[in-house]
């Protein structure tokens, strides 16, 4: 059963969320501070899957949460904006949020977002090579793992998944619609922002210098390709 | 009055200003004819009568001497002043030069001469202007007269006088001229006016005339940018007031769309009214949060394009029909394949926004175009319903605006700010979205956006 921590500063959210995401069958775990959360997860035991954040809370903001949790590890994490600033997603992603919705959030849709992230790479598939090449890289992808020269490169789930949708291109290239469409499973609406953060978070780890990638090479008004460094 | 009052300002000025300068010039014309012709005419009148005056005198002494050599005389007297010379005595005359029948001459003028007094008068003989100088020679009881004609003087009349009439002219057409120039020059700034007036009324509310120096402009400008500067504050202050509203909206209705997830999963498990009261509320909590989505959508201020990047349109159309129920690929219709800058979410929800519109309000989609002329990209909403008829076609694009009471009955009706929103992120993308009658009937809603220069 997939656990959920969820923290949300308002009672009556927290609590018709807890209902309808048990309802869907997820096992929930509340926090209403961003203190409880981290407390929450330091704590011995279950370990939830995902964290749903709401990225307006009292005391320590959400931002700064999300930071917290991204330093022990790849767990994932949605977050929930309020949409009243241009930048409010933007700032969440580059703390390190796998994904985003906005309020008002219901179930279904969260469902939806929590199982795409959830998912891991078509491993069943027998296109789908164990093991990939990416320049200087090795992707192990039934595994989850990059590794350069012999090194583990720790990389968040999104951040391998959208490496293995460029990566299993062989350097064609893979547009925005695709990438979106691949790494998080959005139809339309996919906000490329999305996509952008997480291709300069993914460069930020890959590359020898991220201010001159050679690794995921940028195809001007298109998307992305692997490069041949 | 009436007719001039509704000629436009600028022919009124013209109008006015050549009427000046045409009275100016005429009074200045006519004064000029009455001093020259009347110095001129007076010259020549005096050096006529001086001379008619020595020659009488020269024939009042042949008279004296020898009557005989008098003929002679009178001819070399009339070549000499090129004019008809005549004596006139007791009936019988006598003429040298040109021959004058003296009766032709005004009788009142020969009678004040044969009364024993001098006289002239100007007259026409022969279609020619002459100028008759009579004087009495007492002594002989006879008569000189001398008819000089004016050939000259008149044609220098007429020329003075064509001269005149073509000036009069030539400075009314110019004062019309400096007219134009001048209400054109006035009129400058109205249509900076007009202008800037016509974009807030476009909906552009930022617009402001640029300070001026000219001291009868300054109030003018003044008052047009207060007005706007005070209108933008307050669509700002509503639209606001709007977003404030919707965000507070938010958190009750998240605890309401969860809450309802849960009762319509055990929907079946209900007894039947009861089923049926959560249906129907689940449709509106749905459409509720449309409402405020879209309500959240339209009051942010958008202006930020730091989302903006190359955008293939018909890559976008093609990516939205893929994802969309509504759409079969035969309505698509891409006849080129403009390149744009853009926020790709925002022009992703013009196109579905439209699509939907063409659904519910008119009666499907039949085409969904995607051409370019004149650096102009274009998407083309075609649909099959009855068009939007002239006095509407502004009215469809603003907010909570809905088609007909028929339209509204549907359960799937949208918020009605589905096209305002069109507009609004059409315009954040320098463009310009309209409707119009799509040829065979039916509306056509285009969006047109600035192409990228290849």
């Amino acid at each position: 059963m997939t656990t959920l921590l969820l923290v949300e500063d308002d009672a009556r959210i927290r609590e018709a969320l807890h209902l309808a995401m048990a309802d869907e069958g997820y096992h929930v775990l509340e926090a209403a501070t961003g203190e409880a959360a981290l407390e929450r997860l330091a704590q011995d035991g279950h370990e939830p899957d995902v964290v749903l954040l709401d990225l307006m809370l009292p005391g320590m903001d959400g931002l700064e949460v999300c930071a917290r949790i991204r330093e022990r590890g790849d767990l994932p994490i949605i977050m929930v904006t309020a949409r009243t600033g241009p930048n409010e997603v933007i700032a969440g992603l580059e703390a390190g949020a796998d994904d985003y919705v906005t309020k008002p959030v219901d179930a279904g849709e969260l469902g939806a977002r929590i199982r795409a992230l959830l998912r891991r790479v078509r491993t069943g598939d027998p296109d789908v090579p164990p093991v990939v090449e990416f320049g200087d890289l090795t992707v192990r992808v039934t595994e989850g793992r990059v590794l350069r020269g012999g090194e583990e490169i720790a990389l968040t789930k999104t951040e391998f998944r959208l490496l293995c949708a460029l990566a299993l291109a062989r350097g064609a290239v893979v547009t925005r619609e695709q990438l979106l469409e691949r790494v998080w499973e959005y139809g339309y609406f996919g906000d490329t922002r999305l996509l952008d953060v997480h291709v300069r978070r993914l460069r930020r780890k890959i590359e020898p210098d991220p201010g001159q990638p050679t690794h995921v090479v940028t195809v001007r008004g298109v998307g992305y390709r692997a490069g041949t460094p | 009055m009436s007719l001039v009052s509704r000629l436009p300002l600028r022919a009124r000025v013209m109008a006015w200003f050549s009427l000046v300068s045409l009275v100016v010039a005429g009074a200045l014309a006519v004064a000029t004819w009455h001093l020259s012709t009347g110095y001129m005419l007076g010259q020549r009148e005096r050096s006529a009568i001086a001379q008619a005056n020595g020659n009488a005198r020269l024939v009042e002494a042949q008279l004296r001497r020898n009557p005989d050599g008098l003929a002679e005389l009178m001819t070399g007297l009339g070549a000499e002043v090129e004019s008809a010379v005549l004596l006139v005595d007791d009936g019988d005359w006598i003429s040298g030069g040109n021959r004058v029948d003296p009766l032709r001459l005004p009788a009142a003028f020969l009678d004040t001469v044969r009364g024993g007094q001098g006289a002239h008068q100007r007259t026409v003989l022969d279609g020619v202007p002459v100028l008759a100088v009579g004087l009495p020679l007492p002594d002989q009881s006879a008569t000189y007269v001398e008819v000089s004609p004016m050939r000259e003087l008149d044609r220098t009349f007429r020329f003075l006088s064509w001269l005149l009439v073509a000036g009069a002219v030539v400075s009314a057409l110019a004062g019309a001229l400096l007219g134009r120039w001048a209400a054109t020059h006035a009129l400058r700034p109205l249509r900076r006016v007009t202008a800037a007036a016509a974009e807030a009324a476009r909906g552009d509310l930022a617009v402001r005339l640029p300070a001026t120096g000219d001291p009868d402009l300054v109030p003018l400008a003044e008052a047009f940018n207060d007005t706007a500067e005070r209108l933008q504050q307050r669509v700002a202050r509503d639209t606001r007031f709007a977003g404030d509203v919707s965000h507070e909206l938010r958190s009750p209705l998240t605890t309401m769309l969860n809450a309802m997830a849960v009762l319509y999963r055990r929907r079946e498990e209900l007894p039947a009214g009861s089923r049926q009261a959560v249906e129907l509320l689940d449709t509106d909590l749905r459409r509720f949060r449309r409402m405020v989505d879209d309500l959240l959508e339209i009051s942010r201020p958008d202006q930020d394009r730091s989302t903006f990047e190359l955008v293939d349109l018909a890559g976008l159309v093609l990516a939205v029909t893929e994802h969309h129920a509504a759409l079969s690929p035969e309505v698509l219709d891409v006849a080129a394949h403009p390149w744009i800058t853009g926020d790709r979410r925002r022009l992703e929800r013009v196109v579905v926004n439209l699509v939907d519109n063409a659904t519910r309000h008119g009666k499907g989609l039949v085409r969904l175009g995607i051409t370019s002329r004149d650096g102009r990209a274009r998407i083309e909403v075609d649909d099959a319903g009855s068009g939007v008829p002239a006095p509407d076609r502004e009215r469809v694009f603003e907010r909570f605006s809905r088609g007909s009471p028929a339209d509204r009955e549907a359960t799937d009706s949208g918020a009605g700010l589905g096209l305002a929103l069109v507009t609004q992120h059409v315009r954040g993308h320098d463009g310009r979205a309209w409707v119009e009658e799509r040829p065979g009937g039916g509306a056509r809603f285009v969006v047109e956006l600035p192409e990228v220069a290849e």
